[in-house]
Protein backbone atom coordinates (compact mmCIF):
# COMPACT_ATOMS: atom_id res chain seq x y z
CA UNK A 1 0.00 0.00 0.00
CA UNK A 2 1.50 3.35 -1.01
CA UNK A 3 1.25 6.75 1.13
CA UNK A 4 -0.67 8.11 -1.00
CA UNK A 5 -3.78 5.84 -0.66
CA UNK A 6 -3.39 6.10 2.95
CA UNK A 7 -3.83 9.58 3.19
CA UNK A 8 -7.17 9.11 1.35
CA UNK A 9 -8.61 6.57 3.56
CA UNK A 10 -7.73 8.86 6.51
CA UNK A 11 -9.07 11.80 4.51
CA UNK A 12 -12.12 9.67 3.99
CA UNK A 13 -12.45 8.81 7.32
CA UNK A 14 -11.99 12.28 8.96
CA UNK A 15 -14.61 14.46 6.38
CA UNK A 16 -17.09 14.22 8.16
CA UNK A 17 -15.49 16.66 10.57
CA UNK A 18 -14.10 18.78 7.84
CA UNK A 19 -10.65 18.13 9.05
CA UNK A 20 -7.75 18.01 6.11
CA UNK A 21 -4.91 15.81 5.70
CA UNK A 22 -1.76 17.59 4.72
CA UNK A 23 1.69 16.07 4.04
CA UNK A 24 4.74 16.98 6.02
CA UNK A 25 8.08 15.14 5.25
CA UNK A 26 6.05 12.56 3.56
CA UNK A 27 3.95 12.03 6.53
CA UNK A 28 0.53 12.84 7.10
CA UNK A 29 -0.34 15.51 9.22
CA UNK A 30 -3.96 16.23 10.97
CA UNK A 31 -5.17 19.40 12.91
CA UNK A 32 -7.81 18.68 15.60
CA UNK A 33 -9.99 20.57 18.06
CA UNK A 34 -9.41 19.72 21.48
CA UNK A 35 -13.37 18.59 21.80
CA UNK A 36 -13.23 16.13 19.03
CA UNK A 37 -9.42 14.61 19.91
CA UNK A 38 -11.31 11.48 22.06
CA UNK A 39 -13.20 10.76 18.92
CA UNK A 40 -10.75 11.55 16.78
CA UNK A 41 -8.09 8.77 17.96
CA UNK A 42 -10.82 6.71 18.86
CA UNK A 43 -11.65 6.63 14.87
CA UNK A 44 -7.64 6.54 13.71
CA UNK A 45 -7.13 3.59 16.20
CA UNK A 46 -9.92 1.26 15.70
CA UNK A 47 -10.69 1.81 12.08
CA UNK A 48 -7.44 2.68 10.96
CA UNK A 49 -5.16 0.46 12.61
CA UNK A 50 -2.65 3.50 14.29
CA UNK A 51 -1.84 0.75 17.05
CA UNK A 52 0.89 2.98 18.65
CA UNK A 53 1.56 6.21 20.14
CA UNK A 54 4.75 7.36 19.45
CA UNK A 55 5.67 10.32 21.38
CA UNK A 56 3.48 13.55 22.84
CA UNK A 57 5.20 17.16 22.24
CA UNK A 58 4.13 19.64 23.53
CA UNK A 59 4.88 23.18 22.29
CA UNK A 60 5.36 26.73 23.46
CA UNK A 61 3.93 29.53 20.75
CA UNK A 62 4.80 32.54 23.47
CA UNK A 63 8.21 33.93 21.40
CA UNK A 64 6.92 32.34 17.71
CA UNK A 65 8.56 34.00 15.21
CA UNK A 66 9.57 36.83 17.31
CA UNK A 67 13.78 36.23 17.62
CA UNK A 68 15.60 38.00 15.19
CA UNK A 69 17.30 35.55 13.99
CA UNK A 70 18.62 37.76 11.08
CA UNK A 71 22.88 37.37 11.15
CA UNK A 72 24.14 38.87 7.80
CA UNK A 73 26.44 41.86 9.26
CA UNK A 74 27.12 39.71 12.02
CA UNK A 75 30.84 39.11 10.60
CA UNK A 76 31.71 42.61 10.79
CA UNK A 77 30.69 43.07 14.10
CA UNK A 78 33.10 39.81 15.24
CA UNK A 79 32.28 37.77 18.28
CA UNK A 80 30.86 40.82 20.88
CA UNK A 81 27.91 40.32 18.91
CA UNK A 82 24.86 38.76 20.80
CA UNK A 83 21.35 38.55 20.17
CA UNK A 84 19.69 41.14 22.85
CA UNK A 85 17.79 38.92 25.48
CA UNK A 86 13.88 38.80 24.13
CA UNK A 87 11.88 40.59 26.70
CA UNK A 88 9.24 37.84 27.66
CA UNK A 89 5.78 39.51 27.76
CA UNK A 90 3.83 39.62 31.30
CA UNK A 91 1.44 35.96 31.58
CA UNK A 92 -2.00 36.35 29.88
CA UNK A 93 -4.60 35.26 32.21
CA UNK A 94 -5.94 33.48 29.37
CA UNK A 95 -3.65 31.02 26.66
CA UNK A 96 -4.74 32.10 23.51
CA UNK A 97 -2.49 30.11 20.29
CA UNK A 98 -0.23 29.59 23.25
CA UNK A 99 0.22 25.87 23.46
CA UNK A 100 -0.22 22.83 20.90
CA UNK A 101 0.19 18.96 21.82
CA UNK A 102 1.44 17.07 18.62
CA UNK A 103 0.33 13.04 18.92
CA UNK A 104 3.14 11.05 16.84
CA UNK A 105 1.01 7.72 15.58
CA UNK A 106 2.30 4.88 14.41
CA UNK A 107 0.31 2.17 12.24
CA UNK A 108 2.75 -0.94 12.11
CA UNK A 109 0.18 -3.19 9.70
CA UNK A 110 -0.36 -0.29 7.37
CA UNK A 111 3.67 0.96 7.69
CA UNK A 112 1.91 4.46 8.10
CA UNK A 113 2.92 7.11 10.56
CA UNK A 114 0.16 10.03 11.43
CA UNK A 115 0.67 13.39 13.08
CA UNK A 116 -2.17 14.90 15.24
CA UNK A 117 -1.95 18.90 16.23
CA UNK A 118 -3.98 20.12 18.99
CA UNK A 119 -4.33 23.27 20.87
CA UNK A 120 -5.07 23.64 24.32
CA UNK A 121 -7.88 25.51 25.75
CA UNK A 122 -7.03 29.08 26.00
CA UNK A 123 -8.06 28.69 30.24
CA UNK A 124 -5.76 28.63 32.74
CA UNK A 125 -4.07 25.80 33.49
CA UNK A 126 -4.27 25.06 29.77
CA UNK A 127 -5.65 21.59 28.86
CA UNK A 128 -6.25 18.78 26.47
CA UNK A 129 -8.19 15.45 27.29
CA UNK A 130 -6.24 12.58 28.15
CA UNK A 131 -5.77 9.87 25.90
CA UNK A 132 -4.40 7.19 28.13
CA UNK A 133 -7.71 4.99 27.96
CA UNK A 134 -7.46 4.53 23.80
CA UNK A 135 -3.10 4.41 24.32
CA UNK A 136 -1.60 3.36 27.80
CA UNK A 137 1.68 4.84 26.48
CA UNK A 138 0.15 8.13 26.70
CA UNK A 139 0.62 7.64 30.51
CA UNK A 140 4.09 8.83 31.05
CA UNK A 141 4.13 11.50 27.73
CA UNK A 142 1.48 13.39 29.31
CA UNK A 143 3.37 13.64 32.80
CA UNK A 144 6.27 14.51 31.24
CA UNK A 145 4.24 17.24 29.17
CA UNK A 146 2.49 18.32 32.36
CA UNK A 147 5.76 18.58 34.31
CA UNK A 148 8.08 21.09 31.65
CA UNK A 149 5.02 22.55 29.88
CA UNK A 150 1.69 23.12 32.89
CA UNK A 151 -1.08 21.31 29.97
CA UNK A 152 -2.99 19.66 31.80
CA UNK A 153 -4.56 16.57 30.67
CA UNK A 154 -8.26 15.81 32.09
CA UNK A 155 -8.70 12.06 32.98
CA UNK A 156 -5.66 11.16 33.38
CA UNK A 157 -5.33 8.91 35.92
CA UNK A 158 -2.44 9.96 38.01
CA UNK A 159 -0.80 13.57 36.78
CA UNK A 160 2.12 13.72 38.73
CA UNK A 161 5.95 15.56 37.95
CA UNK A 162 7.95 12.58 36.65
CA UNK A 163 11.26 14.88 36.00
CA UNK A 164 11.84 17.51 38.05
CA UNK A 165 12.85 18.10 41.86
CA UNK A 166 10.46 17.17 44.28
CA UNK A 167 8.48 20.30 45.14
CA UNK A 168 9.69 22.32 41.94
CA UNK A 169 7.84 25.24 41.39
CA UNK A 170 6.95 26.15 38.23
CA UNK A 171 7.09 24.06 34.22
CA UNK A 172 11.01 24.87 33.08
CA UNK A 173 10.10 24.79 29.49
CA UNK A 174 7.70 27.43 28.94
CA UNK A 175 9.14 30.51 27.44
CA UNK A 176 8.61 32.54 30.41
CA UNK A 177 10.31 30.42 32.41
CA UNK A 178 14.18 31.25 33.43
CA UNK A 179 16.93 29.37 31.91
CA UNK A 180 19.02 29.68 35.43
CA UNK A 181 15.70 28.82 37.45
CA UNK A 182 15.20 30.13 40.88
CA UNK A 183 16.58 28.10 43.23
CA UNK A 184 19.28 26.44 43.76
CA UNK A 185 20.82 23.73 46.25
CA UNK A 186 23.61 24.02 48.70
CA UNK A 187 24.86 21.97 51.73
CA UNK A 188 24.14 24.10 55.09
CA UNK A 189 27.01 23.20 57.31
CA UNK A 190 25.23 24.65 60.56
CA UNK A 191 22.03 22.85 59.65
CA UNK A 192 23.59 19.51 58.60
CA UNK A 193 21.49 19.30 55.11
CA UNK A 194 20.97 20.17 51.95
CA UNK A 195 18.90 23.48 51.84
CA UNK A 196 17.33 25.34 48.93
CA UNK A 197 18.79 29.20 48.42
CA UNK A 198 17.45 31.74 45.65
CA UNK A 199 20.12 31.23 42.36
CA UNK A 200 22.96 32.98 42.59
CA UNK A 201 24.10 33.18 38.91
CA UNK A 202 22.48 36.08 36.30
CA UNK A 203 20.91 35.07 33.34
CA UNK A 204 22.42 35.22 29.87
CA UNK A 205 21.52 35.49 25.80
CA UNK A 206 21.02 31.68 24.87
CA UNK A 207 21.65 32.27 21.42
CA UNK A 208 25.18 31.42 19.41
CA UNK A 209 27.33 34.64 19.57
CA UNK A 210 28.18 34.67 15.89
CA UNK A 211 26.61 32.65 12.93
CA UNK A 212 28.52 33.32 9.36
CA UNK A 213 27.50 33.71 5.84
CA UNK A 214 28.58 30.78 3.34
CA UNK A 215 31.11 32.44 1.69
CA UNK A 216 33.22 33.72 4.63
CA UNK B 1 56.39 3.15 50.01
CA UNK B 2 57.12 5.58 53.12
CA UNK B 3 59.08 2.54 54.51
CA UNK B 4 62.61 3.11 55.24
CA UNK B 5 65.49 0.77 56.01
CA UNK B 6 68.04 2.45 58.44
CA UNK B 7 71.67 0.51 57.71
CA UNK B 8 73.37 1.53 61.14
CA UNK B 9 70.28 -0.28 62.77
CA UNK B 10 70.63 -3.46 60.41
CA UNK B 11 74.27 -3.43 60.73
CA UNK B 12 73.70 -3.91 64.74
CA UNK B 13 70.90 -5.63 64.97
CA UNK B 14 71.26 -7.73 61.76
CA UNK B 15 69.14 -7.91 58.61
CA UNK B 16 64.67 -8.17 59.38
CA UNK B 17 64.40 -4.89 61.06
CA UNK B 18 62.53 -1.76 58.63
CA UNK B 19 61.76 1.08 60.58
CA UNK B 20 59.26 4.03 60.04
CA UNK B 21 56.86 6.47 61.47
CA UNK B 22 53.50 5.18 62.19
CA UNK B 23 52.13 8.06 60.10
CA UNK B 24 53.74 6.64 57.13
CA UNK B 25 53.04 3.34 57.32
CA UNK B 26 49.71 4.56 58.13
CA UNK B 27 49.41 6.61 55.52
CA UNK B 28 51.33 3.60 52.98
CA UNK B 29 48.42 1.37 54.09
CA UNK B 30 45.50 3.65 53.34
CA UNK B 31 47.16 4.33 49.54
CA UNK B 32 47.56 0.74 49.05
CA UNK B 33 43.40 0.47 49.60
CA UNK B 34 41.26 2.85 48.27
CA UNK B 35 38.39 1.24 48.01
CA UNK B 36 35.92 3.64 46.30
CA UNK B 37 31.90 4.00 45.91
CA UNK B 38 30.67 4.44 42.72
CA UNK B 39 28.61 7.25 42.22
CA UNK B 40 28.03 6.85 38.41
CA UNK B 41 25.73 9.54 37.40
CA UNK B 42 26.08 10.07 33.46
CA UNK B 43 28.82 9.54 30.52
CA UNK B 44 31.67 9.69 32.90
CA UNK B 45 30.92 6.41 34.78
CA UNK B 46 31.09 4.81 31.87
CA UNK B 47 34.97 6.01 31.88
CA UNK B 48 34.96 4.96 35.29
CA UNK B 49 34.08 1.51 34.81
CA UNK B 50 36.71 1.52 31.80
CA UNK B 51 39.75 2.33 34.48
CA UNK B 52 38.02 -0.53 36.42
CA UNK B 53 37.79 -2.71 33.92
CA UNK B 54 40.41 -5.16 32.08
CA UNK B 55 42.40 -3.07 30.37
CA UNK B 56 43.31 -0.11 33.30
CA UNK B 57 42.61 -2.38 35.93
CA UNK B 58 42.72 -0.24 38.64
CA UNK B 59 42.76 -3.19 41.43
CA UNK B 60 46.68 -2.58 40.56
CA UNK B 61 46.73 0.30 43.09
CA UNK B 62 44.03 -1.83 45.52
CA UNK B 63 41.05 0.21 44.26
CA UNK B 64 38.25 -1.88 44.06
CA UNK B 65 35.15 -0.28 43.81
CA UNK B 66 32.00 -0.96 46.56
CA UNK B 67 28.22 -1.25 46.00
CA UNK B 68 28.07 -0.08 49.50
CA UNK B 69 29.32 3.33 51.56
CA UNK B 70 29.85 1.66 54.54
CA UNK B 71 33.18 -0.16 53.09
CA UNK B 72 34.35 2.60 51.22
CA UNK B 73 37.45 5.08 51.70
CA UNK B 74 36.51 7.30 48.17
CA UNK B 75 33.82 8.38 46.61
CA UNK B 76 34.22 9.27 42.81
CA UNK B 77 31.44 11.88 41.81
CA UNK B 78 31.11 10.75 38.25
CA UNK B 79 28.65 12.93 36.07
CA UNK B 80 26.16 15.43 36.38
CA UNK B 81 24.60 15.80 39.72
CA UNK B 82 20.86 17.65 39.71
CA UNK B 83 19.30 18.88 42.22
CA UNK B 84 17.31 16.44 43.09
CA UNK B 85 19.95 13.78 43.55
CA UNK B 86 22.20 16.22 45.49
CA UNK B 87 20.39 15.15 49.34
CA UNK B 88 21.25 11.25 48.26
CA UNK B 89 24.64 12.32 47.44
CA UNK B 90 25.18 13.82 50.96
CA UNK B 91 23.54 11.17 52.31
CA UNK B 92 26.26 8.44 50.70
CA UNK B 93 28.77 10.70 51.13
CA UNK B 94 27.51 11.21 55.29
CA UNK B 95 27.33 7.19 55.44
CA UNK B 96 31.05 6.72 54.59
CA UNK B 97 33.52 6.09 57.25
CA UNK B 98 36.00 8.38 58.35
CA UNK B 99 39.08 8.54 56.89
CA UNK B 100 36.67 9.85 53.65
CA UNK B 101 38.17 11.30 50.14
CA UNK B 102 36.09 12.57 47.30
CA UNK B 103 37.22 12.77 43.82
CA UNK B 104 35.42 14.78 41.74
CA UNK B 105 35.51 13.67 37.74
CA UNK B 106 34.36 15.30 34.64
CA UNK B 107 33.12 18.77 34.09
CA UNK B 108 29.78 18.91 35.45
CA UNK B 109 30.58 17.41 38.85
CA UNK B 110 33.59 20.02 39.01
CA UNK B 111 31.48 23.14 38.45
CA UNK B 112 28.42 22.32 36.58
CA UNK B 113 30.19 21.92 32.88
CA UNK B 114 27.77 22.23 30.26
CA UNK B 115 24.59 22.67 32.42
CA UNK B 116 26.35 25.21 34.33
CA UNK B 117 23.28 27.75 33.98
CA UNK B 118 20.54 25.42 34.13
CA UNK B 119 17.81 25.68 36.42
CA UNK B 120 18.40 22.08 37.53
CA UNK B 121 22.25 20.84 38.11
CA UNK B 122 24.45 21.45 41.06
CA UNK B 123 26.72 23.83 39.63
CA UNK B 124 30.00 21.48 41.24
CA UNK B 125 29.72 18.98 43.37
CA UNK B 126 31.52 20.77 45.93
CA UNK B 127 28.57 22.78 46.94
CA UNK B 128 27.36 19.54 48.26
CA UNK B 129 30.68 17.69 49.75
CA UNK B 130 33.95 18.59 50.20
CA UNK B 131 36.09 17.57 47.60
CA UNK B 132 39.81 16.81 47.18
CA UNK B 133 40.83 15.95 43.85
CA UNK B 134 38.92 17.48 40.81
CA UNK B 135 39.77 15.46 37.42
CA UNK B 136 39.48 17.79 34.78
CA UNK B 137 37.43 16.78 31.05
CA UNK B 138 34.27 15.60 29.23
CA UNK B 139 34.49 13.17 29.93
CA UNK B 140 38.06 12.20 31.51
CA UNK B 141 39.32 9.88 29.57
CA UNK B 142 40.25 6.58 32.17
CA UNK B 143 43.39 7.64 32.27
CA UNK B 144 42.81 10.50 33.51
CA UNK B 145 40.85 9.21 36.31
CA UNK B 146 43.78 7.34 37.29
CA UNK B 147 46.17 9.94 37.40
CA UNK B 148 44.02 11.81 39.78
CA UNK B 149 43.72 8.53 41.67
CA UNK B 150 47.49 8.85 41.87
CA UNK B 151 47.44 12.53 42.81
CA UNK B 152 44.96 11.26 45.81
CA UNK B 153 47.26 8.48 46.98
CA UNK B 154 50.02 11.43 46.78
CA UNK B 155 47.67 13.33 48.52
CA UNK B 156 47.15 11.13 51.34
CA UNK B 157 50.73 10.57 51.72
CA UNK B 158 51.51 13.80 53.21
CA UNK B 159 48.70 13.67 55.76
CA UNK B 160 49.69 13.35 59.18
CA UNK B 161 47.11 11.79 61.17
CA UNK B 162 48.99 11.00 64.29
CA UNK B 163 50.13 13.98 64.76
CA UNK B 164 46.43 15.63 64.20
CA UNK B 165 45.22 13.20 66.88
Amino acid sequence: MDRQSDTKAIEELLQQYDIEVSINQSNAEIKVSHERLIEVSTLLKNNLSFEILMDVIAVDYLTYGDVDWKTNNATSTGYSRAVKPTIIPDIDETFKDRFAVFYQLLSVSNNQRLTMKVFTTESNPPSVPSLVDIWSSADWFEREAFDLMGIHFDGHPDLRRILTDYGFIGHPFRKDFPTNGNLEVVYDEEKEEVVYQPVSISTRPGVPRVIRDRND
Amino acid sequence: MGLETDNDLIDQQGPGFIITSVDKLVNWARTGSMWPVTFGLACCAVEMMHAGASRYDTDRFGVFFRPSPRQSDVMIVAGTLVNKMAPALRKVYDQMAEPKWVISMGSCANGGGYYHHSYSVVRGCDQIIPVDIYVPGCPPTSEALINGIIELQEKIKKEESIANG
